[in-house]
Parts: C-alpha cells; sequence; structure tokens
C-alpha cells in the first residue's frame, strides 16, 4: 500500500490561482478591446497582437535564456501586453508596439526578479517610455477619429472638442482602449463582481480628479475631464495593479487620492495635456512608504 | 469600535450532521499517550500485567496544567513504553482489551461542596479542552479563584468543516449540557451564559432553546456559519462583543469560553464519576466508504475507525486528524485517537494533491481574509530578510504572534503559498529571538 502523504494545514484551498486572476482582467479588457477595434479599425487588433505576442514572447525568451521556470501560464504577461495596447494610439508602428512590450516585461519586471516584484507598473512604464522614446504614442488618427485628444484639444485656443456622447462611448481620438468610457465601466463591473479589485482605488482616484476640476472649471469641465485621457482605464485597471499598489483599504485610498491630485496637477499645470500615467507611476515609488502607514490594526492589538 | 471580523464561505460538508453517534465495538487494543493535554505529560501509575478497568487511573498528573490519563477499556496493561506518535516521542500506556468493557467499580458521582473543592475533583476528571486546545480544563477554570467570572462563552459554533461531533453531543446529550450550566453556574457564579451556535445547526438550536427556556441567564445565540466563527477572539467578539487585547487572558475579561463537549463531559463526570474515556468522533472524507460520528474510546488506533465506517474506498490521499483547515495529518493509521480529535477525514488522491506555490501578487486576500487583521504576506516576506534584527522588528510590528493558525490566508491564496507554515515559522522566530533578548532569569542558564 502506498504511504498516504503528510502536509500541513489547511488541507483544502480556495481554488483561486494566479492564472484565474489574470485572466479575469483580461476579460474584463474584452469589452475595451472590442470597442478598440470597432472604433479604430483593424490596425488596432494588429497593436493589440502586437503587444500582447510580444509581451508572452518576452518573458517565454527571458526565461528561457535566464534558466528559469516558464511563468508564461500565469497570464500575466497577456495582461501587461494587452494593457500597454490599449495605452497606444494607431499611430504607433507595430515595431514598436513590440520593444515597448518587450521593454515592459523585461525591463521592468523581469530584471526586478518577475511577476511580483516589481515595483513600478510594467504597462505604465513601457507607456511613458513609448511616450519619451519615439513621441507618438497618445494622438490618434485613423480614417474614423484622426487627430489630437480633446485634452490636447482643450488646451488650443477655438478648437471644437468632441461631444459629451463621443466621450462617453469613446468614438474621438486617443489611445485605443482609453476612450470608451462605457466599454471600460463594464469591465469594472466584471471585475467588482468577480472580487478581483476592490471599489477604493478606481472610485477614489477618479472621484478625486472630479472634485479637483469641479473647483477649478465647474462641472461639465469636470464631466469632461474624467471622461478624457486614460482616466477610466488608469483608475480601474493600471492603478489597481496588485504588485504595485498598496496592500490594505486604507493604503489603498491614500494611493488613490495621491494618484488623483498629480492627474490634476499634471494636466491642469504642466506641459503634458495627459497626466494619469505620471501620477500612477509616481505613486507607484510611493507604495513602499504608504504601506508603512496605512496597516491595519490588529484584533486586540495595535497601541 | 465596531470591528468588521472578516470570515469565509467555505463549503460546509457537513454531511454527518444528522448521523447519531454511534459507539465503536470494543477495539482489541488501545494505545494511551502521556502527552494529550497541554502541560507536562502524565505519569503512568501502572505496570504490565495489571489488569484495568473502564475509568480507573492509569497515569497520574505531574506539575501545572497537566491531567491524569484513565483507562478508557477494560483489560491488561501490556506495554508501557516510549513511542513516536505525529513526529514527537511520548510514553505510551498500552492496554489489550478483554471486550467486556467493564466499568470501575469505584467510580462514584462527585458531590463538592465549593470552588476548591470542585476544581481538585475535576483535575483527576482528565478532561481537557476538545476543542482543540487540550488546556486542562481545571486549569482553565483555575483562573476563577481571581477572577470573577461574569460571562461563560459555551462554544458550540464548530466551524470546521466536515466535524459534526459538537453538534451531536447538542443533539444527542443535551442534558448534560443543561447540567453543565448548572454546576458552573453553582461555583462561578457567573451572571450570564452564552452558547453559540452556527445556524447550520438549528436542531441543536432549537433542543437547547427550549430546554434553557425556564433559565433567563442563559442565551442559546444562533450565529453565521462563517469559518473560523469557533475561534477565540472571533467568537469572544461575536457572541459576547468583548475584545481581548494581544496577550490578554480571557480571564481578565471577566468570560472564560469552554467548549459545549467539554462542559457535558464535565457534567458526566460530577453526576456518574466516569472520567474522560470516550469521545464523539466525525469520521468522513471522500475516501470513507460510510461516514459516520462514533462514540469512540480515546486510545483507539485509527484503524479501528476506518473498519468501522466500511473501509478506505478508492485512491487514498491522506489522513488528517480534525478539520481539514486546522488538523495534522499522519502516515499511520496506527496512530490513536487522542483526547482533543473530533474528526478523522480521508481525503482521495485527488483533494489531497499539494498545490505549487508561485510569487506572491500582493493581491492583499490573505490580508481581507485574516480574521484578525493581520498582514500573513507581509510574514513570508520579511522570513526572507537575512539580518534577523530586521527580520524580527518587521514581524514584532506586524503583531505576527497573535497569528492563531486558522488558515484563511492559505486558503485564499491564488498564488498557492504556504502562509500557515510561514506563519508559525516567524511566530517561532520571534518566540526565540524574545527569549533570546530577554534578560536572563535568575538561575537560568
Amino acid at each position: 500500500m502506498k504511504a498516504f502523504s503528510m502536509s500541513p494545514a489547511p488541507h483544502i484551498h480556495s481554488g483561486a490561482s494566479t492564472s484565474r486572476v489574470m485572466l479575469d482582467v483580461v476579460i474584463a479588457l474584452l469589452p475595451a478591446s472590442v470597442a478598440a477595434v470597432a472604433i479604430f479599425g483593424i490596425k488596432a487588433l494588429w497593436i493589440i497582437l502586437a503587444c500582447v505576442i510580444g509581451a508572452v514572447v518576452s518573458e517565454a525568451l527571458f526565461n528561457m535564456c535566464t534558466g528559469r521556470k516558464q511563468t508564461i501560464g500565469d497570464m500575466s504577461a497577456v495582461v501587461t501586453g494587452l494593457l500597454l495596447a490599449l495605452n497606444l494610439s494607431t499611430n504607433v508602428p507595430l515595431w514598436q508596439c513590440v520593444v515597448g512590450a518587450a521593454f515592459a516585461i523585461i525591463v521592468v519586471k523581469c530584471l526586478f526578479g518577475g511577476l511580483g516584484c516589481n515595483f513600478a507598473n510594467p504597462a505604465i512604464t513601457a507607456r511613458v517610455f513609448m511616450l519619451i522614446t519615439f513621441s507618438a504614442v497618445a494622438g490618434g488618427s485613423t480614417e474614423l477619429y484622426s487627430g489630437a485628444t480633446p485634452l490636447e484639444l482643450l488646451g488650443t485656443e477655438g478648437a471644437a472638442i468632441p461631444g459629451m456622447g463621443a466621450m462617453f462611448l469613446g468614438t474621438y481620438g486617443g489611445a485605443i482602449g482609453e476612450t470608451s468610457s462605457v466599454a471600460l465601466l463594464i469591465g469594472f463591473a466584471y471585475l467588482l463582481v468577480r472580487k478581483v479589485i476592490s471599489w477604493h482605488i478606481p472610485v477614489v482616484f477618479i472621484g478625486t480628479v472630479f472634485v479637483l476640476t469641479f473647483i477649478a472649471g465647474g462641472a461639465n469641465f469636470a464631466l469632461y475631464q474624467i471622461l478624457a485621457g486614460g482616466l477610466f482605464i488608469g483608475a480601474i485597471f493600471m492603478a489597481t495593479d496588485y504588485v504595485t499598489s498598496p496592500i490594505t483599504k486604507k493604503g489603498k485610498v491614500i494611493f488613490a487620492v495621491g494618484c488623483g491630485v498629480i492627474t490634476f496637477i499634471v494636466r491642469y499645470f504642466c506641459a503634458y495635456p495627459e497626466g494619469v500615467s505620471f501620477s500612477i507611476l509616481i505613486m507607484n515609488l510611493f507604495v513602499p512608504i504608504i504601506e508603512r502607514f496605512s496597516r491595519n490594526i490588529p484584533l486586540g492589538g495595535g497601541k | 469600535m465596531k470591528t468588521k471580523i472578516s470570515a469565509l464561505h467555505i463549503p460546509h460538508n457537513k454531511n454527518t450532521a444528522s448521523m447519531n453517534a454511534v459507539a465503536i465495538s470494543a477495539p482489541a487494543e488501545v494505545l494511551l499517550p502521556m502527552n494529550m493535554h497541554g502541560g507536562a505529560p502524565a505519569v503512568p501509575v501502572v505496570a504490565v500485567g495489571d489488569y484495568v478497568r473502564v475509568g480507573q487511573m492509569i497515569a497520574k498528573e505531574e506539575g501545572r496544567n497537566s491531567v491524569p490519563v484513565h483507562a478508557t477499556i477494560s483489560g491488561t496493561v501490556t506495554a508501557v513504553e516510549e513511542m513516536k506518535i505525529s513526529g514527537a516521542t511520548t510514553t505510551v500506556i498500552r492496554i489489550a482489551g478483554d471486550g467486556k468493557m467493564e466499568k470501575d467499580p469505584t467510580l462514584a458521582p462527585k458531590n463538592p461542596e465549593n470552588l476548591d473543592e470542585f476544581l481538585t475533583i475535576l483535575r483527576d476528571s482528565g478532561i481537557v479542552g476538545l476543542g482543540g486546545a487540550a488546556f486542562p480544563l481545571w486549569a482553565k477554570l483555575d483562573a476563577a479563584r481571581k477572577n470573577h467570572i461574569k460571562t461563560v462563552l459555551v462554544n458550540g459554533a464548530e466551524c470546521e468543516p466536515y466535524i459534526t461531533s459538537d453538534h451531536r453531543t447538542m443533539v444527542e446529550n443535551a442534558d448534560l449540557v443543561v447540567r453543565g450550566v448548572q454546576i458552573l453556574k453553582k461555583f462561578l457564579d457567573s451572571e450570564e451564559f452564552v452558547i453559540g451556535i452556527e445556524d447550520n445547526k438549528p436542531d441543536a438550536i432549537a433542543k437547547l432553546k427550549e430546554l434553557f427556556k425556564d433559565m433567563p441567564y442563559v442565551n442559546v445565540k444562533p450565529l453565521k456559519a462563517v469559518y473560523p466563527q469557533g475561534a477565540k477572539q472571533v467568537l469572544l467578539y461575536n457572541a459576547a462583543g468583548l475584545v481581548a487585547k494581544e496577550g490578554q487572558r480571557l480571564a481578565s475579561l471577566g468570560v472564560i469560553i469552554i467548549n459545549v463537549t467539554t462542559l457535558a463531559k464535565m457534567a458526566l463526570y460530577l453526576d456518574t464519576g466516569m472520567p474522560l474515556v470516550d469521545k464523539i468522533v466525525t469520521v468522513d472524507g471522500a475516501a470513507i466508504a460510510e461516514p459516520k460520528n462514533l462514540i469512540v474510546p480515546i486510545g483507539t488506533p485509527i484503524q479501528n475507525l476506518v473498519d468501522e465506517c466500511g473501509g478506505l474506498k478508492g485512491d487514498v490521499g491522506k489522513i488528517i486528524i480534525g478539520g481539514p483547515m486546522m488538523g495534522k495529518t499522519t502516515d499511520s493509521l496506527e496512530s490513536p485517537v487522542i483526547k482533543a480529535c473530533n474528526a478523522l477525514l480521508v481525503f482521495d488522491e485527488a483533494s489531497s494533491k499539494a498545490l505549487e506555490p508561485s510569487a506572491c501578487i500582493h493581491c492583499g486576500r490573505c490580508v481581507e481574509a485574516c480574521p484578525l487583521n493581520l498582514n500573513p504576506t507581509a510574514y513570508s516576506k520579511a522570513m526572507e530578510i537575512e539580518d534577523e534584527e530586521l527580520r524580527y522588528q518587521i514581524l514584532t510590528e506586524e503583531n505576527v504572534s497573535m497569528c492563531m493558525a486558522c488558515g484563511c490566508c492559505a486558503y485564499v491564496c491564488p498564488a498557492h503559498k504556504p502562509l500557515v507554515t510561514t506563519n508559525n515559522q516567524a511566530k517561532s522566530f520571534v518566540r526565540k529571538m524574545k527569549a533570546a533578548k530577554e534578560p536572563k532569569k535568575e538561575g537560568a542558564k
């Protein structure tokens, strides 16, 4: 008779897995991906494929070359690739997409020790890297919706800006996945239902931007500001990245307020029309210190 | 301050909830370890060849927090020997049964006059906390000498999946539960008794409500059926609205928590003189042919329990003594049922597969799941720090010592990290460092 196996408790498990979590994020990004192709045409699909394949292949090659355990099965590279793609505009050549994806995976994630060890969000860092290196990242132009983003237009005197309905549906220039607020909200709802993320970061982040822009320019301006420029995709999908956001609810709220304030400052006072990527990236750096001051008080413990 | 205590909805699998406990046929042999309780091991007072009867004391308590051990079957002592049981070497007394289950004729009801007498008598009962802690009951109640116990919390939560042992006690021996409350009322003079029962045991709740209806000081309190409802801090808060500070003894809050089966055994001892010699054990799991609740003499090899339940079926994976969240595995069917054992689970191979751990993704589910608001992932990360001082500092700042190893964190972890194991390692590391830091006591080396 074979031996009975010995193991420490607990002996049962909820069935949750990293790959299932990542799959849920991919599913939540599907509406935005479909909207991207619908709004920006087939070029959007090529960008998505280039980024996703670029990310997965980069990780596979890195693991092979360094003799590490293959980790592409955890699906996190798919999420990174997809997020990066949705943050790019159709102006970006496909080879740049691949370079960006490889940068996200190899430089930002793998070189820091792989999944769970990176301190900055790979997709956002790659996007900022591409913004600086290749310059044309955000401003979209296709046969359908071309030209500058609404936030660029807002900074241009006398320019005609898209109406609020277009802003909600996403039928205007911009990164392929950031424009359709409705598609992103469907994804948000899915993530909440599946308990992949909590509401704290998205709601507080968007809420902070809304309140600050409301004070600065009134209700219409505020509504416009929250619908424009990647705030939804950033707040729902990038700022909520487990690895690079605080672990407690208290910490998440502090982090999200910081993101909102920095987004507002960049958009309102700085030369860049867009502030979401920068705000998340900057707040990523503050996560360790936020975590230090946002610990939960244990039941019956504490001071 | 209103606190929300996290809890998990884990499939209950209380397959045996409606099964009456049936007595197992008299075992041919029992093995009685001397370390079935919290304190120092008991010391054998019988020799090979002695004839013993059920309830006869065969080992005497030794020092504080210790209790005696009694013969659980009638028969002849065949060995008093050292044996390795679940990793620890201990003295065991083997008794070869004569199948008669003859009771010790000297056993008689006890009539203590006051608290002192009650506690002394209780020590001889061999009763320990049967919820799992196995801390001697008399030592727990001893705290009542110094503190007035205002509230007695009777723990009938039984939150671990599968186990229905306390449930059956409440349904089948409800009269003993009532007697237990009356006895404690007499000696502790407590104002309030709260019997906390998870609401997945409506028959037990109804029965006890009926029996206690004329005792206004008893509150039979249904609790949500979530894990770990029966854990000390969780029950204390949910049933009595109280929080014990880290390291604070419950008695100093005027509270004691006593498991419902422990209470019933105490009543049985006072009313009949029969010490702790048997237990209801739930036998279940996918590899058990016919799950049952069995009344088992302590010391019975678990093989007998398996046989009584139609044997094993399919591919057998692991044997768990206790529940699936906190129970311990054993690799031998020879292992005896000990005092604190309330379940024997045998899992099939499929549900025994070890999960492959991967990198922590910092998702925070462990933090969310922890009933005590602790940070398991921080402990597992801290354990990788080489600098022992820094590791110690982080672990103590994050209150690792409060962890009760309930398993919620590991249960929800998508990276399949062995968080309970690292928590335990972190706890013993902190204990070791603390001991090394404390100024050496007089006489201590």
